[in-house]
């Protein structure tokens, strides 16, 4: 079932020295619900490389303005730098601060006083199974497991959304898999959770998310591309019962619209 | 056997190829041993042998007080040195302020001007004598300073203070973390460096007011009369002094930044 909005991107557009990267981008996230079950929501904001969605991200998390347009929370509240949860592309970690001392920084920095932040990063390190892995500094974690910390610190204080800048990229099939649950993990957390993902990996993408919507440039009549990325399609996986199901990739509809992604991909 | 030392020998010589420590040590034992042998063997008549000056060194440590003239430049030095640490650290994180940005650009250019121009302003403001020339020391290795560690500053990635944004960090924690804690390993390199330009600037400075004594005043005097076996035994004990001192800074780099040395790639 779809509840109330979450959050709304509405008509939001700029300019970056000169040429325009978002042309009035617009969409509705809903609280999706299912009795009986704690479900949060995971979107995929699907688009290939350079079309916007690393801007889209950080106007969404208020890292950057927009040259107009809005990003609003629950009830038409704006957003505040802090408010939305961003697992940068490179997994950005206190390079100074082991695994467990990032984990407490960020509660503290959030407000928990010292003893609860350093129980909040044990209870972390464990569900990540990263516990024997506290002590270590970034420089000695695997990519994978840098990834986790990434993910776990944007944790240590919910937040309501949570975005993931190409979290699929250059993974290999058993760590894919592992990252696809943990993002369905996190979202189930808590109801109104909801994991943005953004991301060229369509497959996964489809995956994890109830919702995508695919974001891309127009074409002139003669093949040219028109300056300005837009919501150019909103697919409901829910409706099309190709959500919340474990053996999702094996349905021939998953192929199907696979196959109808992709093509529509190639020509944004 | 033999083949495997002709491979271990071509490694040497090949593009980033890593080696062992001991193989390390022993190419600096072989260039220690090539410049002895270069040295002794010199055409120049006027060059002192190295038996000449280490007969000077013991001359000068136990006949002419070195030992107390080392001090007083030791002394200085690191007087001068932490002066520089308080003022160029706080120029270079001022660089964060865009109100100081042209200021701390200022300070970095003066690094083209020579100390000699300065004597009379510095004197006229220290009244001479030690503090002229902690200050001048200072100021010499400040504009250094400034200009290395305002540049690792002004690297930082944006997505470094991002991602603080984004865990809700305050700007002054996010200063904190990122600026100040994020680049100490680098400042204590910095400061490595700069402790090698105020030893080469020690001779200059200890040459403006040399009643005060000092190893660079020393130097001087031993120079004044070509006395070139006691110029070098002087320079030798500068060299070892700042290596050891070079060798500390790093050991204490890496007990207090031991996550500095794991980000550094072998090769």
């Amino acid at each position: 079932m779809t509840g109330e909005v979450l959050f709304s991107v509405r008509e939001v557009s700029q300019k970056l020295g000169g040429a325009q990267i978002l042309d009035r981008v617009s969409f509705d996230v809903h609280d999706r619900t299912r009795a009986g079950q704690t479900t949060g929501q995971i979107i995929g904001i699907l688009g290939p490389s350079g079309v916007g969605k690393t801007r889209l991200i950080r106007i969404i998390a208020a890292l950057d303005a927009p040259d107009s347009g809005s990003v609003v929370g629950i009830q038409g509240a704006p957003i505040e730098p802090g408010q939305v949860g961003v697992v940068f592309q490179d997994y950005p970690l206190l390079r100074h601060r082991t695994v467990r001392s990032n984990l407490e920084v960020a509660g503290i920095a959030n407000g928990l006083s010292r003893a609860a932040a350093q129980g909040r990063a044990k209870k972390l390190l464990d569900l990540f199974r990263l516990g024997d892995r506290g002590s270590y500094y970034p420089a000695q974690l695997s990519g994978g497991q840098r990834q986790r910390v990434a993910i776990a610190q944007q944790i240590v204080c919910p937040k309501r959304l949570l975005l993931m800048d190409e979290p699929f990229s250059g993974l290999d099939p058993s760590a894919l898999e592992e990252v696809m649950h943990l993002v369905v993990e996190v979202a189930n957390m808590d109801e109104l959770n909801t994991i943005g993902i953004v991301t060229h990996d369509i497959r996964a993408a489809m995956a994890v998310s109830d919702t995508l919507f695919m974001l891309g440039r127009d074409r002139t009549p003669d093949g040219k591309w028109l300056p300005g990325a837009r919501i150019q399609e909103t697919y409901d996986l829910v409706e099309r019962g190709l959500a919340w199901r474990d053996d999702v990739m094996e349905l021939p509809a998953f192929s199907s619209l696979e196959k109808e992604i992709r093509q529509k991909f190639k020509q944004l | 056997m033999s083949t495997l030392s002709t491979r271990g020998l071509a490694r040497l010589f090949l593009p980033n190829r890593v080696i062992r420590s001991s193989t390390a040590l022993a190419l600096v034992a072989f260039w220690m041993a090539t410049v002895l042998t270069v040295w002794l063997l010199s055409p120049f008549a006027s060059l002192p042998t190295p038996g000449e000056v280490w007969t000077a060194l013991g001359a000068l440590w136990w006949r002419h007080g070195m030992g107390p003239e080392l001090f007083t430049t030791m002394k200085l030095i690191l007087h001068a040195l932490a002066l520089t640490v308080a003022i160029s650290m706080a120029l270079s994180y001022a660089t964060m302020i865009a109100f100081f940005r042209p200021l701390v650009a200022a300070v970095s250019k003066l690094r083209f001007l020579g100390l000699t121009g300065l004597v009379f302003p510095f004197t006229l403001v220290t009244g001479g004598g030690y503090s002229l020339k902690v200050a001048l020391l200072t100021f010499g290795m400040t504009t250094f300073f400034v200009t290395s560690m305002a540049q690792v500053v002004l690297e930082i990635p944006r997505v470094a203070f991002d991602h603080m944004r984004v865990l809700g960090a305050s700007e002054r924690r996010i200063f904190w973390e990122v600026v100040v804690r994020g680049t100490l390993d680098r400042a204590l390199d910095v400061l490595r460096q700069n402790a090698a330009i105020g030893w080469a600037m020690i001779t200059m400075v200890e040459g403006i007011s040399r009643a005060e004594g000092g190893i660079g005043a020393m130097i001087l005097n031993q120079n004044k009369h070509f006395l070139l076996a006691e110029v070098y035994a002087i320079l030798l004990v500068i060299l070892v002094l700042g290596l050891l001192m070079d060798y500390g800074m790093g050991v204490l780099t890496d007990l207090l930044c031991p996550y500095g040395r794991l980000e550094r790639v072998r090769r």
